[in-house]
């Protein structure tokens, strides 16, 4: 049966490659959006990491002009005291400028024996994973001993423990952001934070102590505060850091409102993609529609005679319906044979598993918009009369 | 001869119906989408507003040092446009602006988030903001470092209230208090070079990076105006020249970039040597045009050749009584541009429905979009090129066609 379908479908070969390059066109549209969909949902499964509810940051740059080091600490560990002093404020900590749902971003390399992987380097005091509530994985976070470590400590997350010590243990082991030098005892492995939005992975990252000098390159600081702070309380805040600092800008921002803008750079192009795809998808299923529909029509004939020497009208439709199938399933392997290669050259660096599903997704997507397509036209074919039809020509 | 086609054209269309209603649906969508699009573009890249001196101005967004494999690329110092920028002979003046920079005020136990920006006073000679009320801060208050600043309309509103004047009034930002010289009207933060809550003069800058920074890179703009515009070349020329003898101040960089370039160019500079940032932003918008036209497209070769096959007794009998192949080609042609201009007029309506809906949303604060004539002259050429495309195949597969064969079809 199925070769006769082919003989039927080669009979019209130049109309029908129109058709099929139209349902591989779609395809392909059809696969890059899943892939998309398929990232992003993958991504926003996992968890986010921190708690950002009721955290603010403080942007501010430091300006306290000394030579001396100890004067600078001594400057900020009081600012410290002074702002944990007020009653709402829970935890304080001082951090590098890339903190999560920000622009700035800061990577290098990390080494361990001879794997090597790119990470975001981050730069956090001991009270940062309190502040942040981040999730501690294994080992621990900084305290006060570790100034006076003899290999400076660091701390991973789980993403670059996979990366460099795979199924290993990783506490203990030394790693190193330059080749060749490691120097650098990692302590612990904290679980990812993504720090580019819910839609964004989260990344490898390294976390280095704050040390002696750090709050001459510093401009963040973290401030977890409890739940009834409202915006009175945050113009005293204010006022106690402009009054603290004084030749420094200063902005105090929420974190929940960095996460939404910070989402919005991933909601609006995929919004905008969906909007396009859809149209197009419509207007492919249209153009499918009417095809079909009036090639029924210019093979009455055809199916009256069928339908004359004993066919039922099932399987007239269903052949159509076949008809169109097999199309599809044409169309469907040569574009499966283009998307494969997304994969197999690992063209964006994206897990194989994401494209394999959006390629599965859009495969099924296909088959069911042609199969809806024809249906309909199908159903018409199986209500002609022989008579009817036979008598018109 | 053309009126005979338009009347046959109509009369196609209204027999089968549902096909036009494709045809139609395809046409217009597409063309709304690619409108929706150009408007978009054109507002963010074209919009002249406030810089209207664009045809001689030059703009230098950023500075990079290049190493061996390490790059350092961001803004320049302003000490730098001061000091390299200014020692130019073809630039007439130079505007110098920081990036914009966030802080918070608090009025009445309510928090405003407002962006702040420090220009000189050249920035407001060269820059042509709409002022609403009072003017802007010149040289002398610049000089003598007074906090003057000169706000937005939005600013006005948000921290005013309804009050009529403000000129004259106090703001208070970054803890400071600012006596209001002018109001302007709003720019949309998409001008990234330009957009702002508040202009202050640069020297009241808390962090007086503008005096302590002598290195090349830091937080500034610069606008670079020639006399006319036929001396932008020889103003860019210059720049360039000046650039090349500049050593990095880094011991691992080998080379110093920086460009002056017309707005569109620094508006995607990315820093990166090799790979420009028009290039980028060129070859996607390109790619994601093929895409959008090329389905539809293919659906209206489809649609259009199931349709003039339906019509293949008048082509045969047209054929019999001696036309010629391509008279019957450049009917077909003429019905389907008729036919896509139809959607064309269609698509403008649903996109002018389509950009009310965009700007009532307010994605973008302060970002109008409107059609305007490059628009519309932008949207009618592809409705031609669409017309073309759809219907250059199935009217050279239909002139093909034998009498005998299309006579006997029916």
């Amino acid at each position: 049966m199925f070769k006769h379908l082919f003989k039927l479908i080669w009979n019209k070969k130049k109309q029908n490659f129109l058709l099929m390059s139209e349902m591989f066109v779609s395809f392909l549209v059809i696969f890059a959006v899943f892939t998309l969909m398929v990232y992003y949902y993958n991504n926003y499964k996992k968890p986010i990491g921190l708690e950002y509810k009721d955290l603010w940051v403080v942007n501010y740059n430091n300006t306290y002009n000394t030579k001396n080091t100890d004067s600078l600490n001594i400057f900020y560990e009081n600012l410290r005291q002074t702002i944990k002093s007020m009653p709402q404020v829970k935890d304080v900590s001082f951090c590098s400028d890339n903190v999560p749902f920000s622009q700035n971003q800061w990577t290098g390399d990390v080494y361990y024996k001879n794997a090597k992987n790119g990470a975001d380097n981050y730069i956090a005091d001991d009270d940062y994973q309190k502040g942040l509530g981040i999730k501690i994985l294994e080992g621990r976070w900084f305290n006060k001993e570790d100034a006076v470590a003899k290999t400076q400590p660091v701390i991973i997350n789980d993403e670059l423990k996979d990366k460099l010590f795979g199924s290993e243990d990783a506490i203990g082991k030394l790693v190193g952001t330059e080749d060749k030098k490691f120097n650098l005892k990692v302590i612990g492995v904290i679980q990812g934070i993504k720090a580019k939005g819910d839609y964004s992975p989260a990344g490898a990252a390294i976390y280095k102590r704050t040390d002696t000098g750090s709050y001459r390159s510093m401009g963040k600081m973290m401030v977890k505060v409890t739940p009834d702070a409202d915006a009175a309380f945050e113009g005293r805040l204010y006022k106690t850091l402009a009054n603290n600092m004084r030749d420094s800008h200063i902005e105090i921002e929420h974190m929940p409102n960095k996460l939404k803008s910070t989402n919005l750079f991933n909601i609006v192009p995929m919004i905008v993609t969906l909007i396009v795809a859809c149209f197009l998808i419509i207007n492919v299923a249209l153009g499918l529609f009417g095809v079909l529909w009036y090639n029924i029509n210019k093979r009455r004939g055809e199916i009256g005679l069928r339908r004359a020497v004993g066919a039922s009208g099932k399987s007239v439709s269903s052949q159509l319906v076949y008809e169109s199938l097999i199309l599809a399933t044409l169309s469907l392997i040569i574009g499966t044979f283009f998307a494969v290669q997304f994969p197999l050259l690992n063209v964006f660096n994206l897990q194989a598993g994401i494209y394999i599903i959006a390629i599965i997704l859009s495969v099924i997507f296909i088959y069911l918009l042609v199969f809806v397509c024809s249906l309909y036209p199908g159903k018409q074919a199986a209500a002609i009369y022989p008579a009817v039809a036979l008598h018109e020509d | 001869m053309l009126k005979n086609y338009f009347k046959i054209a109509i009369a196609v269309l209204r027999r089968r119906k549902f096909f036009t209603f494709i045809s139609l649906f395809g046409i217009s969508f597409t063309l709304t989408i690619l409108l929706v699009l150009t408007a978009f573009i054109d507002k963010v890249v074209g919009d002249t507003y406030p810089d209207r001196k664009r045809d001689r101005s030059l703009y230098v967004s950023r500075i990079s040092q290049v190493g061996k494999d390490a790059t350092s690329s961001g803004p320049v110092s302003f000490y730098f446009l001061q000091h390299y920028a200014g020692s130019l002979k073809t630039p007439v003046n130079i505007a110098i602006s920081s990036g914009f920079n966030g802080t918070n005020t608090y009025v009445n136990n309510k928090k405003i988030a407002l962006n702040f920006k420090f220009t000189n006073a050249a920035y407001w000679d060269i820059l042509e903001y709409d002022f609403l009320e009072g003017k802007a801060f010149n040289k002398q208050q610049v000089d003598n470092a007074d906090k003057v600043a000169v706000i937005s309309e939005d600013m006005k509103k948000e921290y005013f209230g309804d009050m009529p004047a403000v000129v004259g009034q106090y703001i208070e930002a970054d803890n400071v208090k600012y006596r209001v010289t002018g109001v302007v009207k709003n720019v949309p933060i998409t001008s990234y070079m330009t957009y702002s809550d508040i202009y202050l003069p640069y020297t009241v800058a808390k962090d007086g990076d503008y005096k302590n920074n002598k290195g090349l890179q830091g937080g500034y703009f610069g606008i670079l105006l020639a006399n006319s515009p036929s001396d932008v070349d020889k103003m860019h020329n210059e720049y360039e020249a000046m650039v090349s003898r500049l050593r990095p101040e880094e011991k691992w960089a080998t080379n110093v970039y920086s460009h002056a370039d017309t707005y569109v160019k620094a508006y995607v500079d990315t820093g990166d040597e090799k790979r420009s940032g028009t290039f980028i932003a060129v070859t996607a918008i390109s790619i994601f045009a093929f895409i959008l036209m090329l389905l539809p497209t293919l659906n209206l070769v489809n649609i259009n050749i199931t349709r003039i096959m339906e019509r293949s007794s008048e082509i045969g009998v047209r054929k019999a009584f001696g036309a010629s192949s391509r008279t019957l080609v450049y009917q077909f042609i003429v019905e389907n541009i008729i036919l896509t201009l139809l959607g064309g007029i269609i698509g403008v309506v649903l996109s002018v429905i389509a950009l009310q809906v965009i700007n009532s949303a307010h994605l973008i604060a302060n970002l109008e979009l409107t059609i305007n004539f490059t628009v519309l002259f932008i949207g009618l050429l592809v409705c031609l090129v669409f017309g073309l495309l759809s219907g250059v195949y199935p009217a050279w597969r239909m002139s093909k066609l034998n009498v005998v064969t299309a006579l006997k079809a029916q």
